[in-house]
């Protein structure tokens, strides 16, 4: 057998027979850590599943634009395309005056429309729907540049509740990231202390086969393969948590939305989230036995 | 087998550890390595098996000038050392069994080879029937014997000790140092550091004394 497969299968008999020597220490450690990265992902969890919940009036908003009675086609046509270039537009849809009548007359019963299709009193309009990222800013220069534009009518503008609110969401967005950002900060921290912590206990047997002879990589693969067992290990009971959790509240949840989307009855995991944990138990775990163990390697000569 | 060519050590804060350090020991010889606490040895010891490097002159062991070696070179030198501590650092969690297959495995010898060498060496050492033990159940004689059977379950060409009777009592010194006279009438050479008198005088063979860093004496001792 090559001797490096032999190298690892060594590595991981020696990883497991260390793992199994303090069984009890490793189960409390994949608990805790397990515990402690849900918080960051159940927190991300209600971030994300929010997009399911927040109906779309809320983060786009939208503008009717009225057309003079006499553009002809191809300057209708242009405005329509100068529009639709727009990073800040997500979509342009024409609605034909006649069409326009026909909703209007089912919505607020207008006389019958055979009377009122020969002389129309309703202009062409543009139905402008902005994208859920422009910035208020953005939105307002253009609907300032339509209401200057001559073959433009009139317009009305239905701003989102995003927008409305822009410095009130911008700012308790920027929080919730920060607030996110430093619990998973402080998660990862965690994990990788307890990586490093486990090879700090090993000096002297570090020591001991720097002496035997052993070669850099013989010496960190244990600690390496624990590391990761760590990682795979608290990054799994941290889904299982959030999962658990969000099977608990999700249909409560759900229970009280339907009144908003009857279409709404279960709020499923973000797989982002869960893939997200995961990575980070593993690569924080793994990089604290790695450093760590390279330290100790490293103050030896 | 071990050259020291105006050696010096000087660490951090310009203590100076070791200075100008000149000795040769051949292939299959034996010495002890004597001094008061803090005299030089344990620096000594420890350019000889690569822990540290010398600020100056030259520590050839087996024909290899060892500044020059790093990373796998120098952990393949260790490879050819055989090392007895004071304590013997022996693994708690193996057996005494995988305690001493330990350099083989680190070596990347056969899984076919480590059961004999392994038997051979604890034979040895006269612990065939602890094999299966856990070393914190063993005297601590019996320890030491074991590291004793790891140091040399490789067939290493140069043995050093650092105080290997440090922690026994005089019986089991003489026992141990008996084995040592047998390995190097086998042909391995030997470094035993030391600052127990008695030990030195009870074998006749020869002595590096250092003091404060500088080798004071160099001589055969006698019984």
């Amino acid at each position: 057998m090559a001797r490096w497969i032999l190298d690892h299968l060594q590595a991981i008999k020696d990883a497991w027979r260390r793992t199994a020597d303090r069984l009890t220490q490793f189960v409390v450690l994949v608990c805790l850590l397990g515990i402690l990265l849900a918080i960051p992902g159940w927190l991300a969890q209600i971030w994300l599943s929010m997009a399911y919940l927040v109906p779309e009036e809320a983060v786009q908003s939208e503008a009717i634009v009225f057309l003079n009675k006499e553009l002809d086609v191809e300057a209708r046509i242009e405005l329509e395309r100068v529009l639709n270039e727009m990073r800040e537009i997500e979509q342009v849809i024409f609605v034909a005056k006649n069409v326009a009548l026909k909703e209007l007359s089912a919505q607020d019963g207008l006389g019958p429309i055979a009377d009122l299709q020969v002389n129309n009193p309703l202009p062409d309009a543009l139905r402008v729907k902005f994208s859920i990222r422009a910035l208020k800013k953005s939105e307002n220069n253009i609907i300032t540049t339509l209401l200057a534009d001559k073959r433009v009518l009139s317009l009305r503008y239905f701003p989102s509740t995003r927008v409305q609110y822009s410095s009130l969401v911008e700012k308790l967005g920027l929080l919730g990231v920060g607030l996110s950002g430093l619990a998973v900060l402080g998660v990862a921290m965690a994990v990788f202390l307890v990586a490093a912590a486990d090879v700090v206990d090993d000096q002297r047997r570090i020591e001991l086969y720097t002496l035997l002879g052993a070669s850099r990589s013989f010496i960190r693969r244990p600690y390496l393969y624990r590391a990761t067992w760590l990682g795979v290990l608290s990054g799994f009971i941290a889904c299982l948590v959030i999962t658990s959790l969000n099977e608990l509240f999700s249909s409560d949840f759900a229970l009280n939305l339907k009144v908003l989307d009857s279409s709404l009855e279960y709020l499923p995991v973000d797989s982002r989230t869960l893939i997200g944990v995961a990575t980070v138990a593993i690569f924080a775990s793994w990089v604290g036995a790695e450093r760590a163990v390279s330290r100790r390697l490293n103050a030896l000569y | 087998m071990i050259e020291f060519e105006g050696v010096a050590k000087i660490y951090e804060g310009h203590r100076e550890a070791l200075s100008d350090v000149n000795f040769r020991l051949a292939p299959g010889e034996m010495a002890f390595l004597t001094g008061h606490s803090g005299a030089g040895k344990s620096t000594l010891l420890r350019l000889i098996l690569g822990l540290e490097k010398s600020s100056s002159g030259i520590v050839r062991v087996a024909g290899s000038d060892l500044s020059t070696l790093s990373g796998e070179k120098l952990a393949r030198y260790r490879r050819r050392v055989g090392v007895v501590f004071q304590d013997p650092n022996l693994e708690d969690d193996l057996s005494v069994y995988d305690n001493v297959a330990l350099p083989l495995r680190i070596s990347g010898f056969s899984e076919s080879e480590i059961p004999k060498r392994v038997k051979a060496a604890l034979s040895r050492v006269d612990l065939s029937d602890q094999a299966n033990a856990r070393p914190r159940f063993l005297s601590g004689g019996q320890q030491q014997r074991v590291g004793i059977a790891r140091a040399i379950v490789h067939r290493p060409a140069l043995l050093v000790a650092d105080e290997p009777t440090g922690n026994l009592d005089p019986e089991l010194s003489a026992r141990v140092m008996r084995m040592f006279t047998q390995f190097q009438q086998l042909g391995v050479t030997i470094l035993v550091a030391t600052h127990e008198r008695a030990v030195v005088d009870s074998l006749p063979f020869r002595r590096l004394v250092i003091e404060k860093g500088r080798l004071v004496s160099d001589g055969m001792g006698s019984r």
